[in-house]
């Protein structure tokens, strides 16, 4: 009993892992197989002649500006929203802040409502203030975005490293900023690696708000290229199976790195505050 | 302020007062940032649906004119409808799959870490990709992985996502592949609070593992329930990535749910006054339900305590 209860256990979680590496691998199949191999009926589990014809394609295509677009867009809104979130947090923890409650209310209220509700409004003032379909918008967005939750998860992790550390580092002579950033900051690594990539993945992850904001090709993201792409060569699997890999790359490779600060932080619900 | 600083002339010392102005201008950037990208814009976006907007031109006040259309639309009701069948059915899907893959995975042990991160790879994914993904997947062809399956049946293969009846289905089994093992990580988190001791004393008391479930994991486990289940109806109500590409709201406006229709009102037919109210209508709508969640979660922790 115990051992058929154990068997069907690793049984089910194999068919779990298939279920979820499946269509994924599939898609890298496809985007390594010659086009006249991609409709092969019985379909080729694994590419008997496999080619980079696809990913040469997209590069023809300038595929690598679109990644360095959402690089980008996303690294900067990830910096942007960390340093101000942590200084804002330090600050709700430790200072007075004029007006505390409708503060928070403000960053907690923000954090719970999605931006797609307010893209329509946020596409006409970018237009009417001049920044609509320029490099600045969409990090200065994607910021916004991720800001709420960097100040929350800053707030209630700065919490948890005492203040006697800090002021025993200002005794040893060093300013308050020094203090924080040499006792406060490390404090809370695990649960700002955590915020940042979980600000990654959004910005890397966003096509709404990028297909939007700009419109000229040079400043698209990798997503909106792909959309693009697809609209022009909409049979074109294996190309469309290439983008789908390299726009997968990065956010996998990311969420792979810092899984442990994500998944301990929310497991044990600190994340959430 | 006046007022305030004649109130209390000697109360406030110098000390305090800069405290209060190093705190506050520490927060304001971050604070400006927020009102400035989400705030400012919402309100902006309830101005416009009171006015006349097509193609970033107002034409005019309307009122109410906007909301008093949209609700005369049996569009916009049937979108409602699609919204709350989509959303609940993947609700449905997806909270019963978590539990089942917390509790497995934390049985599992070592190896339960490895299949929680494999589970989370597609969550990590861009639903756009995901939906591209998932078109190649699905293709109505015997060359396709569905497809073939088809076939392997002696069934010719079906365009499941222009057939009017699978379309929604096909649409949640995507959403619910995309996501819900990040519901598992919290339920993973609230089955480790559950104190050991409790299944050792029901065990004395001879109850049977389903009697276990239901008295011990279920009543103990309702706050992380509660918590995936907000977190997971927000994020179905609110998806339009996946919809744009997997369906574009057809076959015949089968999977149109109100987030696909504002982007489609908004952003392809250019009515920004009434992409706005929709827009209204959906704040309102998850307020709603965040404030549902909360009563509900409010009144379990005061029963708890």
């Amino acid at each position: 009993m115990k051992i058929l209860s154990r068997a069907s256990l690793l049984i089910a979680c194999l068919l779990a892992g298939i279920i979820a590496l499946g269509p994924i691998l599939w898609a890298a199949s496809t985007s390594l197989k010659p086009t006249n191999r991609i409709f092969a009926v019985p379909p080729e589990i694994l590419p008997q002649n496999p080619t980079l014809e696809h990913y040469a394609k997209l590069l023809a295509e300038g595929v690598h500006w679109a990644f360095l677009n959402s690089s980008a867009y996303a690294v900067v809104a990830v910096l942007v929203a960390l340093i101000l979130g942590a200084t804002a947090g330090y600050a709700l923890m430790r200072y007075p802040v004029a007006g505390k409650p409708a503060v928070l209310l403000v960053f907690m209220g923000t954090m719970a409502v999605p931006g797609f509700a307010v893209l329509l409004p946020t596409q006409m003032l970018a237009t009417s203030i001049g920044l609509h379909d320029t490099w600045s918008i969409l990090p200065i967005l994607y910021a916004g975005h991720i800001l709420p939750f960097a100040v929350w998860v800053s707030r209630s992790h700065f919490a948890t490293v005492p203040r006697e550390l800090e002021q025993a580092a200002e005794m040893d002579g060093y300013s308050r900023a020094e203090a924080v950033w040499k006792i406060v900051i490390p404090g809370a690594k695990p649960a700002l690696l955590a915020a940042a990539t979980f600000g990654f993945l959004h910005c890397w992850n966003d096509y709404v708000t990028g297909s939007t904001m700009v419109d000229s090709p040079e400043l698209r993201t990798l997503q909106v290229a792909l959309i693009f792409f697809q609209g022009f060569h909409g049979r074109d699997w294996g190309s469309l199976m290439a983008g789908v890999i390299i726009a997968t790359i990065p956010p996998v490779v990311v969420f792979l790195l810092f899984r442990k600060f994500l998944i301990g932080g929310f497991a044990d619900g600190s994340v959430k505050g | 302020m006046h007022a305030i600083s004649l109130a209390k002339p000697r109360g406030l010392d110098v000390v305090a007062q800069r405290a209060r102005l190093t705190g506050s201008s520490l927060v304001a950037p971050a604070l400006l940032l927020v009102i400035a990208i989400n705030i400012l814009p919402a309100l902006y976006g309830f101005y416009l649906s009171l006015h006349k907007v097509f193609f970033f031109g107002n034409e005019g006040f309307v009122g109410l004119g906007n909301y008093v259309e949209l609700f005369r639309d049996p569009f916009a009701w049937q979108a409602i409808g699609r919204s709350l069948l989509f959303t609940f059915a993947a609700l449905a899907v997806a909270v019963p799959l978590a539990l089942l893959a917390a509790i497995g995975i934390r049985r599992l042990g070592r190896w339960g870490s490895v299949l929680l991160t494999v589970l989370l790879v597609p969550w990590a994914m861009s639903p756009i990709v995901v939906a591209l993904l998932w078109k190649w997947i699905l293709v109505p062809s015997p060359g396709g992985l569905v497809g073939a399956a088809f076939n392997a049946f002696g069934l010719p293969p079906q365009d499941l996502l222009t057939d009017p009846l699978l379309a929604m289905p096909t649409l949640i089994i995507v959403a619910v592949w995309r996501n819900f093992a990040f519901a598992t990580i919290i339920l993973i988190g609230g089955l480790g609070q559950i104190p050991r001791d409790l299944y050792k004393a029901a065990a004395v008391d001879g109850l049977g593992a389903w009697e276990s479930f239901s008295k011990i994991t279920l009543p103990l486990l309702a706050p992380s329930l509660l918590i995936v289940i907000s977190m997971l109806t927000i994020s179905y109500f609110n998806e339009v990535q996946l919809i744009i590409g997997l369906t574009g709201g057809g076959p015949i406006r089968q999977t149109n749910t109100l987030a696909y229709l504002l982007y489609h009102t908004g952003f392809v037919e250019l009515d920004q006054g009434r992409g706005n109210a929709i827009a209204a209508v959906m704040f309102l709508i998850n307020m709603g339900l965040i404030a549902i969640y909360i009563r509900i979660l409010g009144k379990q922790s005061g029963a708890a305590a």
